[in-house]
């Protein structure tokens, strides 16, 4: 069984499908995420598939602080995402709420209080290295021996 | 026909082929000298002048804080959207992010600061809280009082009369310790920057 | 008995062909469209309220992060609009860094939509190349100002770092590179066959309608109504900027106007750097109370600033106006009407290169 589950491991960390959502950003960290597609980084090198379908997503990208309308569409995406599956949140926002947590805002960061967050990447706009670096050192550790943590 | 099908096999099972399907094409990447990362600390002593603090435009991004007797700002990502701007303002060079430190050398630009205070006579209830609170009122009197009286005339701000009077705005250092400790929103700091550079050459 | 169901199609907020969230909610006729509908208010977050009572020094950042995809003319109009207030003087050397910024922000922004425009149709390889060009472009930026997407380059009184020679001659080479590349790809989408047939006809925008419907930027340029902002603006005069038109209307002119923007955006850039000369870049200045009201140039349109400040610079009250709402409410009212397909309903609304974020703020 360990062979099954040792292929198993290798496959799931080469096959990411990531889904991205914009709770309220400013399209800086959604750009950037774009650009991790461009052939200079190339993203699919490493298995990583960037679709926005959250029935097929294994990651799910979050920018943004988090504004009111999301309040329970941010839960159903976040159901519709199979398991094994992972957040990560993208960019300063949706850990502080960056410069827009000051008197008067609509937003309601962080974003950890609505989903579990598995990985912040901070900075406003994080380098689309940054990204990559933090999808695929999250990767192997989540999906890893998933099934026997059921037990 | 036979020959084309060799071909095929002969193309998919060599070793170069495979070894490029699972393995990454792309050399690592590395980032430029010129980005503007989080500020580090260049090991210069801090003298605890706060300018840093008093420009960052985001709300806890920056503390300068006390660890044994040094006093050394502390970045906290994040928060900090790696701007840069509290490198330009350090007249230490305590801290240094990308080419900026080099770039402002030989450019001879800088930031003046100065900080004026206002008070709201109609919002203001007179509670002394922001006499109490300024940190530069503590240390230059001590005994202040917790209504914001005071008998130095040295401070800031304090109540006298029944009056919150400001006496020496030039004093202040721009923290906005009495504004978040007003209860109405009375008294206000302003900020003012001005970019500067000397004319070189 | 066959019967036909006007059917409501919804698209949206969470949607593979969106950048961003919103809603479009489109009546159909089998799968032609005889209407459509726009909801936002996905990502508001109120930054005119958070903007007030604060300095420029954290109403630029503020303002930069109105749009993440635009930073740079946010940040332009922002200060430009607070210097007005006080006719703080800006030193030539500043003024011309300025408009190379503001135009390689404009370079990257137009091939992030041509880009998105490909992936639409699913013309992938066009798409791949323009974004790959598209990090020529970042790399410009970063090199200037030390950031690749919120500059935050511009402050009253001048720029913030200088351009060495060293810079300007990697930034020479990264032009020419821009140029050679576009020239090629523009080819590829001029005899690309499928793209005409995806493209040509598709999403009619006439000149009335635009005037009509008070769009702005690109998406009224090719459709022969000129707004341009950088024509009443003095360094762009300097200049002798003119702006381009064409006349059809259509996705494929939409897309092959922001093409033409980018080799103007070049040539630009080029003029910019001969007419440059070497001097100060901060002249220094404090801005007092007053209002002031200035427009510039985004890349999607006309964008519009009104400040008015204290005595101590703070602002007291601001609007901002953004080009993108007047041109998605054009794309949803005149452009799907009339759209043959679901299909082409995602690709016209992506050729009026809508931006969510600028729209809310």
């Amino acid at each position: 069984m360990k062979a099954v589950q040792d292929l198993k491991n290798a496959v799931r960390s080469r096959s990411i499908h990531v889904c991205y959502v914009n709770v309220g950003s400013c399209n800086g960290c959604d750009i950037e995420i774009l650009a991790c597609l461009a052939p200079r980084y190339d993203i699919e090198q490493y298995g990583i598939y960037v679709h926005n379908n959250p029935r097929e997503a294994d990651i799910l990208l979050i920018t943004g602080g988090f504004s009111p309308q999301w309040e329970d569409k941010l839960k159903m995406v976040w159901d519709k995402i199979p398991e094994p599956k992972a957040a990560i949140a993208i960019g300063n926002c949706p850990i502080s709420g960056c410069v827009f947590n000051r008197e008067g805002t609509y937003l309601d960061p962080p974003v950890s209080k609505h989903i579990p967050i598995s990985a912040e990447v901070p900075g406003c706009p994080p380098r689309p290295t940054e990204i990559l670096a933090a999808v695929l050192s999250l990767a192997p550790v989540i999906f890893k021996d998933y099934e026997r943590k059921d037990e | 026909m036979a020959s084309s099908i060799i071909w095929y096999l002969r193309e998919f099972v060599r070793g170069e082929w495979i070894s490029r399907f699972f393995t990454v094409k792309t050399p690592p990447l590395i980032t430029p000298p010129h980005f503007r990362g989080f500020p580090i600390l260049t090991g210069k002593e801090c003298t605890h002048c706060l300018a840093c603090m008093m420009i960052c435009p985001t709300p806890n991004a920056i503390e300068v804080l006390r660890t044994g007797d040094v006093w050394n700002p502390v970045i906290y990502p994040g928060h900090c959207v790696r701007c840069g701007m509290c490198v330009e303002a350090c007249p230490e060079d305590v801290l240094s992010t990308g080419v900026i430190l080099e770039t402002q050398k030989a450019e001879h630009t800088s930031y003046t600061a100065t900080f004026h205070l206002t008070i709201d006579p109609v919002l203001c209830k007179r509670c002394g809280n922001c006499a109490v609170a300024c940190p530069v009122n503590k240390e230059i009197d001590p005994y202040l009082g917790g209504t914001g009286t005071a008998f130095s005339d040295e401070v800031i701000m304090r109540i006298s009369d029944g009056e919150m009077r400001v006496i020496h705005p030039e004093k202040c250092t721009g923290c906005k310790t009495c504004e978040k400790t007003c209860p109405n929103h009375a008294i206000r700091v302003a900020r003012v920057v001005e970019g500067l550079q000397e004319a070189g050459e | 008995m066959k019967k036909i169901v006007d059917v409501s199609l919804p698209i949206g907020p969470v949607h593979p062909v969106f950048k961003e969230p919103c809603r479009i909610k489109c009546v159909t006729n089998g799968e032609y469209v005889t209407s459509a509908e726009l909801e936002l208010g996905y990502v508001k977050k109120g930054i005119e309220r958070i903007m007030v009572g604060r300095p420029w020094q954290e109403v630029m950042f503020l303002a930069e992060r109105v749009c993440g995809i635009c930073s740079v003319i946010h940040n332009y109009v922002c200060i430009e609009g607070m210097e007005r207030i006080n006719d703080i003087p800006v030193p030539d050397r500043a003024e011309y860094l300025r408009v190379v910024l503001n135009e390689l922000d404009r370079i990257q922004s137009h091939l992030l939509a041509n880009y998105s425009y490909c992936y639409t149709i699913e013309h992938e390889t066009l798409a791949m190349y323009l974004l790959n060009l598209r990090e020529t472009a970042m790399d410009a930026l970063e090199l200037i100002t030390g950031a690749r997407v919120t500059c935050s380059y511009i402050i009253p009184g001048g720029v913030r770092f200088d351009l060495t020679p060293e810079k300007e001659n990697t930034l020479r080479g990264m032009l020419d590179h821009i140029d050679s590349e576009l020239t090629r790809f523009v080819h590829m989408f001029k005899g690309g066959s499928m793209i005409a047939l995806r493209s040509k006809d598709v999403g009619m925008f006439t000149r009335e309608e635009a005037i009509e419907s008070h769009s702005v930027g690109p998406t009224a340029r090719a459709s022969n109504l000129d707004n341009d902002c950088r024509l009443f603006h003095p360094i762009y005069k300097k200049l002798e900027f003119k702006s381009i038109l064409l006349d059809d209307g259509d996705n494929y002119s939409r897309i092959m106007l922001r093409f033409l923007e980018i080799f103007q955006s070049t040539k630009l850039i080029r003029s910019c750097l001969a007419q440059m000369e070497p001097g100060i870049i901060r002249g220094g200045g404090i801005i007092g109370e007053g209002t002031s009201k200035w427009s510039g140039e985004a890349p999607r349109g006309e964008l519009t600033y009104e400040i008015s400040t204290d005595e101590f610079g703070r602002v007291k009250k601001i609007s901002i106006r953004t080009p993108s709402i007047m041109n998605i409410e054009a794309c949803v009212h005149y452009m799907l009407k009339g759209v043959d397909s679901a299909a082409d309903v995602t690709s016209t609304y992506i050729s009026s290169d809508p931006c969510i974020a600028c729209n809310e703020r």
